[in-house]
């Protein structure tokens, strides 16, 4: 893998935990404000955003690698989002979720280096 | 009491949906990455010279419905529990991409994959937590 590639996986990376929590956050308040407000539009607008540029970015890796060997390092993106989660949207952390959440992001780190 | 969601409006329902097309959508857009990969050296890196093939049209409707599951799931379920349980695209895709487009499975993948299984196994009990309460 080269600099670069390592870079555009970062920056997928990046967005795709961003874009995860921002749509949480804009379905959320879609619970309590509907679909019009601003407090719901702005971070699903920003959630879309993110998610297309780290699908973009994902697509122009695929054309260079296995999609078994691209695919998993997204698998990092499961500890980041829970302890994202648990600070940012304030979730319930819980010793079984930091656990499994660890053994998940283990498991695609054995899968994308294989 | 919150009355629980059944039927289409089931969460964890949205959430096996989510999962399937997700997996689906991702061995299409190998298919479609694979069909398009000669086309200029010096954008490929972009990825739009992907949408030159079908195989990634049918990938961007799965990525739309995966999307829209998603959100579905978002509003009821923490993005703590639901995003692990998600994960488990992560063995579901390298085995699509075993059965369905020749990639192999050594054994130190298949001890990933297996580790992302006992993961699960693991956040299954919050999981289970949280279902009693909504």
């Amino acid at each position: 893998m080269t600099t670069i590639s390592f870079v555009i996986v970062l920056i997928a990376l990046i967005g795709h935990v961003g874009g995860e929590l921002v749509l949480k956050k804009a379905m959320d308040a879609s619970n309590v404000v509907g679909f019009r407000s601003r407090k719901f539009v702005a971070p699903f607008g920003a959630g879309i955003l993110l998610m297309t540029v780290q699908f973009f970015l994902g697509l122009g890796l695929l054309q260079r690698y296995d999609l078994s060997f691209i695919y998993p390092f997204q698998g990092l993106s499961v500890i980041l989002i829970i302890f994202a989660a648990a600070i940012l949207l304030r979730e319930k952390l819980t010793l079984q979720l930091t656990i499994g959440g660890a053994l998940i992001s283990a498991g695609i780190i054995l899968v994308s280096i294989s | 009491m919150q009355n629980k969601p059944t039927g289409f409006a089931n969460p964890w329902l949205h959430l096996a949906l989510s999962i399937a097309f997700v997996t689906i959508y991702e061995l299409l857009l190998k298919l479609g990455a694979v069909q398009t990969a000669h086309l200029s050296q010096r954008w490929s890196w972009t990825g739009l010279t992907g949408l030159a093939s079908l195989y990634t049209w049918v990938a961007i409707v799965f990525v739309i419905l995966s999307l829209v599951t998603w959100l579905h799931v978002l509003r009821s379920i923490p993005l703590s529990v639901a995003f692990p349980i998600s994960q488990v695209v992560h063995a579901l895709i390298p085995l699509g991409s075993w059965l369905f487009l020749g990639e192999s499975i050594t054994t130190f993948r298949g001890c990933g994959i297996a580790l992302v299984l006992l993961g699960l196994a693991v956040v299954a009990k919050p999981v289970a937590r949280f279902e009693e309460r909504l």
